[in-house]
């Protein structure tokens, strides 16, 4: 019964409340107990454990830091933290809570109606429900306006057609949070499982993520009335904007990823003896052990800053797309060091940093790809956007 | 139904302690404290009885310790359930035997009044078991040790107990102190809205002077940490035949270790 203390090599933990402190500790201990025992078996077949989700609802890990029916309304520190311990366990777990809480939660609070929000909320925020988002399509990935998926008026409500693909959580989801092009432009649709016309499937034979539900969403002729609508969600920055909540998170999350893989290898250089002496003893060794551990205190102290940012209101997407892009990418390289660092032995599933390798390549490219976040900060600090 | 459940904060088990020779204090400035794990079993004990009473049951936590405890006692004990919490801050009691633990500890319990006072069985760094059964004579009161499962009716109690090879089941009267051992339980995690409300719990503070007791005088003093010796180097029984092998083992560990 260790109590968990992350990587704190800037005791980053001295600015955090004693609530705050108890979360993350207490959420990692969730993730040892629940959630560790088994992801090797679930990395390996492909499977999400779905039993974890009313668990992760009881605990009030989804949406927490939502306002409304049913949801804690805690800080943005707090969702943070509760990122990082749960990619700390794997990205698919977070990618789950991601979702759920930023992708389909917090458009509803957003944009929906107050019957939307009483009907899903609180069961959402209880694990009760499963939610997915739909934007990205098969020929529109970074550039979501050109979107095929359209809604047309008829009668009282609408026909949708087109589909979705890459979609997290979409064959385990009950409802969809879904992005389509009408004649005023972009509008979202709330579009529940067993809806005539509506259909998913899985995507198989991933390398990546495998621990975690990813397919396809299939509208044919799918009739919505008008209340299934997100009233208040106007155009493509609606959407945007959802991605900005939950890129926050994944700037959080991919630390705790991290520092997984940082532990592992440290403790293995310490143990690993070659040349009669442990491998952490050797300065090239060191060198690599010691540039993670720089790399995660850095991004450590930008999701630190970021949180405090949020809590007061600023929130800004060209400062999400910096941390998210750096934080990612930060991530990645550490479990590459780490999966050199052990060796052989790293290229089996008995340690995590291979697993974690595997699965931030998708986490460096869902959200918007590293490069795309190079655009969006670019275009901030020169004036002169470079998409197109 | 007022339930009393006495918790303390110990090193966490995987600290690392640095002791290179003898000396008559630990360096404990890199310990992290957590909360003493058997106490864990009494804490959510308590909850599930209160859960099975409903509304017309109170959980206080007491402990004793300095502000290092505060976080310990609202993450692991208000959150989780109990509804208030008292601690004796008193430097007298840096250090305290289990005697002097145990005459404090029943000096609330007297002032306050409990049905039912659960404890875990020991701690994971004294580890001398003897609070619980000390605090039941200070009490004048039953007592149950190293307790698996707990039934309560009617003002009395059924627990069973864990002795060498088997289960003693026990009867008596509350107020009682019950002391708690792995198995009664599993532990809950606090939920999030919990951590969140937990600082809101009342809390008191008091000294042994606020209880009107002198601190009690300690009975035991430890004088001396020793590290443990060095293992000795193991020996491998070297024989080409298995059976032999097996022969001269068990005679190594009947005739020299002395193991069976
Ligand atoms: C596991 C997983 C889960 C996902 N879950 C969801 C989900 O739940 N909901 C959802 O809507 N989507 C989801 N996605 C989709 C994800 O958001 C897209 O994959 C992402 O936006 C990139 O789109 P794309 O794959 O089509 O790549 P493309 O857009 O085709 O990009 C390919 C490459 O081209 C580069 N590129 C593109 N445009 C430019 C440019 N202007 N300048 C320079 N380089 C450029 C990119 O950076 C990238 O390197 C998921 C993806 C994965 C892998």
């Amino acid at each position: 019964m260790a109590d968990p203390q992350s990587v704190d090599f800037y005791r980053f933990s001295r600015n955090l409340s004693d609530e705050e402190r108890s979360v993350r500790d207490t959420v990692r201990r969730f993730v040892e107990q629940s959630f560790m025992l088994d992801i090797r078996r679930h990395f390996a077949d492909g499977t999400f454990p779905v039993e974890i989700i009313p668990e992760l609802g009881a605990m009030g890990l989804l949406g927490p830091s939502i306002h409304g029916p049913g949801c804690a309304g805690l800080s943005a520190t707090i969702y943070g933290l509760i990122c990082q311990e749960l990619e700390w366990g794997d990205s698919g777990l977070r990618s789950f809570a991601s979702v759920q809480g930023s992708l389909v939660m917090w458009p509803i609070a957003t944009y929906g109606s107050d019957e939307q929000k009483n009907t899903w909320l609180p069961e959402l925020a209880a694990g009760r429900k499963i939610g997915c988002f739909g934007l990205t399509e098969a020929d529109h990935g970074s550039d979501p306006g050109g979107m095929e998926t359209r809604a047309v008026r008829d009668g009282d409500g609408w026909v949708l057609n087109g589909s979705k693909l890459w979609i997290t959580n979409a064959n385990m989801s009950d409802v969809a949070v879904v992005w389509a092009r009408c004649d005023e432009g972009v509008v979202g649709f709330l579009v529940e499982r067993g809806v005539d016309g509506f259909s998913t499937n899985t995507i198989h034979g991933k390398y990546s993520l495998r621990a975690s539900d990813t397919g396809e969403l299939v509208f044919d002729e799918v009739r919505l009335p008008e209340s299934s609508r997100l009233p208040d969600a106007r155009g493509l920055k609606a959407p945007l904007a959802c991605l900005n909540q939950a890129r926050y998170g994944i700037a959080w999350g991919v630390v705790g990823a991290a520092i997984d893989c940082y532990e592992t290898a440290l403790r293995y250089a310490q143990e690993r003896k070659q040349f009669d002496k442990p491998i952490a003893g050797f300065q090239l060794v060191q060198q690599k052990l010691v540039t993670m551990l720089t790399e995660i205190v850095k991004a450590q102290g930008l999701c630190q800053q970021l949180g405090r940012l949020k809590d007061d209101g600023i929130n800004e997407v060209p400062m999400v797309s910096l941390a998210k892009r750096n934080n990612v990418a930060m991530a990645l390289d550490c479990a590459r060091t780490a999966r050199d660092i052990l060796g052989a032995a790293g290229i089996t599933d008995e340690f995590s940093p291979g697993r974690h390798m595997a699965n931030l390549e998708s986490v460096k490219t869902y959200e918007g790809t590293h490069d795309i976040h190079t655009l969006i900060v670019g275009a901030e600090i020169t004036g002169l956007p470079a998409y197109r | 139904m007022k339930i009393a459940v006495c918790v303390t904060q110990v090193p966490d088990s995987e600290t690392r302690i640095n002791l290179a020779a003898p000396a008559s204090e630990l360096d404990q400035s890199g310990f992290t404290r957590v909360l003493n794990p058997y106490d864990a079993f009494a804490v959510e004990e308590a909850v599930q009885i209160k859960e099975r009473l409903g509304a017309d049951c109170e959980i206080t936590a007491i402990t004793i310790g300095g502000d290092k405890v505060l976080e310990t006692i609202k993450k692991d004990c208000l959150a989780v359930g109990c509804d208030k919490a008292i601690r004796v801050n008193d430097d007298a009691m840096i250090g305290a035997d289990s005697m002097q633990v145990a005459k404090v500890l029943a000096a609330i319990i007297k002032r306050d009044g409990y049905d039912l006072v659960l404890a875990g069985k020991q701690t994971i760094d004294g580890d001398s078991g003897q609070v619980g059964p000390m605090l039941a004579e200070y009490l004048d009161c039953g007592h149950a040790s190293v307790v698996t499962k707990l039934e309560l009716a009617d003002g009395t109690f059924t627990a069973t107990r864990e002795i060498e090879g088997g289960a003693e089941i026990v009867t008596g009267t509350l107020p009682a102190v019950i002391t708690c051992q792995k198995g009664l339980n599993e532990p809950r995690l606090p939920s999030l809205p919990n951590i969140m409300k937990a600082g809101m719990k009342p809390q008191e503070t008091v000294t042994c002077a606020d209880l009107g007791i002198d601190v009690p005088p300690a009975h035991t003093t430890i004088t001396t940490y020793t590290p443990p010796a060095p293992r000795a180097a193991c020996r491998i029984v070297e024989n080409e035949d298995p059976a032999a092998a097996a022969k001269e083992l068990a005679r190594l560990l009947r005739d020299e270790a002395k193991v069976i």
